[in-house]
């Protein structure tokens, strides 16, 4: 089961068009949409590699502009997901990648598959951002792991912020271990979407072994943690 | 070798504690246009850091013994424009790469034409200032083959080109290479020849190009022969860079160079030129240089890490106090 189906996957596609539309140049709106229906059209994935590449190229390097209201509408529309945070690159990259076809799963995972193989940070910023918009949900679920190991702080928060992928399709050991790794890294855990509906007593207790740890070897330790134990 | 005189002091009970003074360059800013962060620790990031290096160029090379596949290319390129990118901007030192398959490699012709078949993937990617280092290493006909088809990719890419020069003939390789890179249809100013040295700069300027040099003991150039160069032949497109990796190499060279330059009464503009301007006029002919962001000295400030706005840098890494004995 896909997070978003049918209707709301067309209108999400219509508020991320408007979203570009505001926050690109006539000039790079132009760039995008060309791209994009090459992109829809191939069946390899040449367009598609080259194009999300250089998105850099065309995008400005800055935040979406917060106060949009297609923000708002895409949180409505997939509940626990905050477009506030991403820049106008990942927008830009989720615009592409929600414009492949689905012509098939094995086709399909390849494409994004190999998005994600050659991916520099920012790219890999757009890649997890985009897990809930993707097709084939479950089959996500490895790479979803794979990225709460990167030690990379935008990897992580893009994975742990303000998405709704994780706490819909982890299983209990990798939901476990992301709440761990956010407070290991002390990142902002209030941020994480699904932390008190997935709490479980298997996470409370390695919570509670952590918090031993830190007081044993004199390291401060997060308030936030004991909402989660007490 | 080189490292006997370590051991010879160690057994002798003579090793000195010392430390190295860049004070006549504080407040100085550098570009490193040549050096592989992959083979270095985070204490040589700190150390670049504290004595100016604002921003780097990591050009893919070899890794000092031959890949067997094409994963581990495709990985090498990717850790160029991912984590090592990352752990560079943990210490605020922006990170730029060039693309490319080395001479070396060019030789396992199997092996080369798939790592052609990947390059398209990388060199359009944010932060590649170029395609290198590629150029001669035994000149064979190998690598002249992949040389030749990757400045034909430089040339439709728009991108600037990094040409490493052999260490053996070398003087025949540097000529051949700049005539190769004009036979190519390629424009001298956008590429940067590098490794020169006193037999091989004249030529490299003459004929328009980027006469870059390594300051690398030992091997290749020292720093009291460039300032005898800069003092001969001045400050126009040349420029110079470390090339440290993992073998007995020096990441500091380029500061150290400038100080050295200063005092040895080369002017401050003609160091700034050489030591940092150059280097990004050069490189930026990829439109993928913008110096806003490295020209404000990023201060290393552990609050930064608890401030988590800070989206784009992923949070600074906390410095340690090298001179305490204490490790918390």
């Amino acid at each position: 089961m896909n997070l978003i189906t049918g209707q709301n996957k067309y209108t999400l596609k219509n508020l991320i068009n408007q979203l570009l539309n505001r926050c690109l140049s006539a000039q790079s709106f132009e760039w995008i949409s060309t791209k994009s229906a090459l992109i829809e059209q191939e069946e390899g994935a040449v367009q598609l590699s080259m194009t999300f590449a250089q998105v850099s190229r065309y995008a400005p390097k800055i935040q979406l502009d917060r106060d949009a209201p297609e923000i708002e509408a895409i949180g409505s529309l997939v509940p626990g997901c905050d477009p506030s945070n991403w820049s106008v690159a990942t927008l830009c990259r989720i615009a592409l990648i929600m414009r492949i076809k689905d012509v098939g799963a094995e086709l399909y995972l390849r494409k994004i598959s190999g998005l994600f193989t050659a991916a520099e940070m920012n790219e890999l910023v757009a890649l997890y951002t985009a897990l809930p918009f993707l097709e084939h949900s479950t089959q996500w679920i490895a790479r979803c792991e794979e990225g709460i190991r990167s030690n990379i702080g935008i990897v992580l928060e893009a994975i742990m912020y303000g998405n709704p992928y994780p706490a819909a399709f982890l299983p209990e050991a990798s939901w476990n271990q992301m709440v761990l790794k956010a407070f290991f890294t002390e990142k902002n855990v209030e941020a994480i979407i699904g932390l008190k509906e997935r709490n479980n007593s298997v996470l409370q207790s390695t919570l509670k072994d952590y918090i031993e740890e830190r007081v044993a070897a004199g390291r401060i330790v997060q308030p936030g943690i004991y909402t989660l134990i007490y | 070798m080189c490292c006997n005189e370590n051991i010879k002091e160690r057994i002798a009970g003579s090793v000195q504690q010392s430390s190295l003074d860049l004070s006549e360059i504080s407040g100085m800013k550098f570009f490193d246009p040549h050096v592989h962060m992959t083979s270095r620790t985070t204490d040589d990031y700190q150390a670049m850091a504290d004595a100016g290096v604002v921003a780097l160029i990591e050009p893919a090379f070899w890794l000092g013994q031959p890949r067997t596949g094409v994963d581990s290319f495709t990985d090498y390129y990717s850790s160029l424009i991912g984590w090592e990118r990352f752990r560079s901007s943990q210490f605020g030192i922006k990170h730029y790469c060039t693309i490319g398959l080395n001479s070396r490699e060019a030789n396992n012709e199997k092996l080369a034409e798939q790592v052609m078949e990947i390059l398209p993937h990388f060199i359009f990617k944010e932060g590649v200032v170029g395609i290198g280092e590629i150029g001669f290493d035994d000149q064979t006909p190998a690598e002249e083959k992949y040389f030749r088809l990757q400045l034909e990719l430089a040339k439709e890419a728009g991108l600037p080109v990094q040409i490493h020069t052999p260490h053996r003939d070398k003087k025949n390789g540097t000529t051949r290479s700049m005539d190769i890179a004009l036979e190519q249809g390629l424009d001298p100013y956008s590429i940067i020849i590098d490794h020169n040295n006193e037999e091989t700069v004249k030529e490299v300027l003459d004929r328009g190009f980027w006469a870059a040099f390594t300051i690398y003991p030992f091997t290749k150039m020292g720093n009291e022969r460039m300032v005898e160069i800069v003092k001969q032949y001045g400050s126009e497109r040349i420029m110079i860079n470390s090339a440290a990796d993992w073998g007995i190499s020096d990441p500091l060279a380029v500061p150290k160079s400038a100080a050295l330059m200063k005092r040895s009464g080369i002017s401050l503009a003609d160091i700034e030129l050489v030591t940092y301007r150059n280097a990004i006029t050069a490189f930026a002919q990829s439109g993928q240089i913008d110096e806003k962001d490295f020209e404000q000295l990023q201060p290393v400030d552990q609050a930064q890490k608890f401030a988590s706005n800070s989206i784009l840098r992923g949070g600074q890494q906390p410095r340690i106090d090298k001179n305490s004995i204490i490790i918390s």
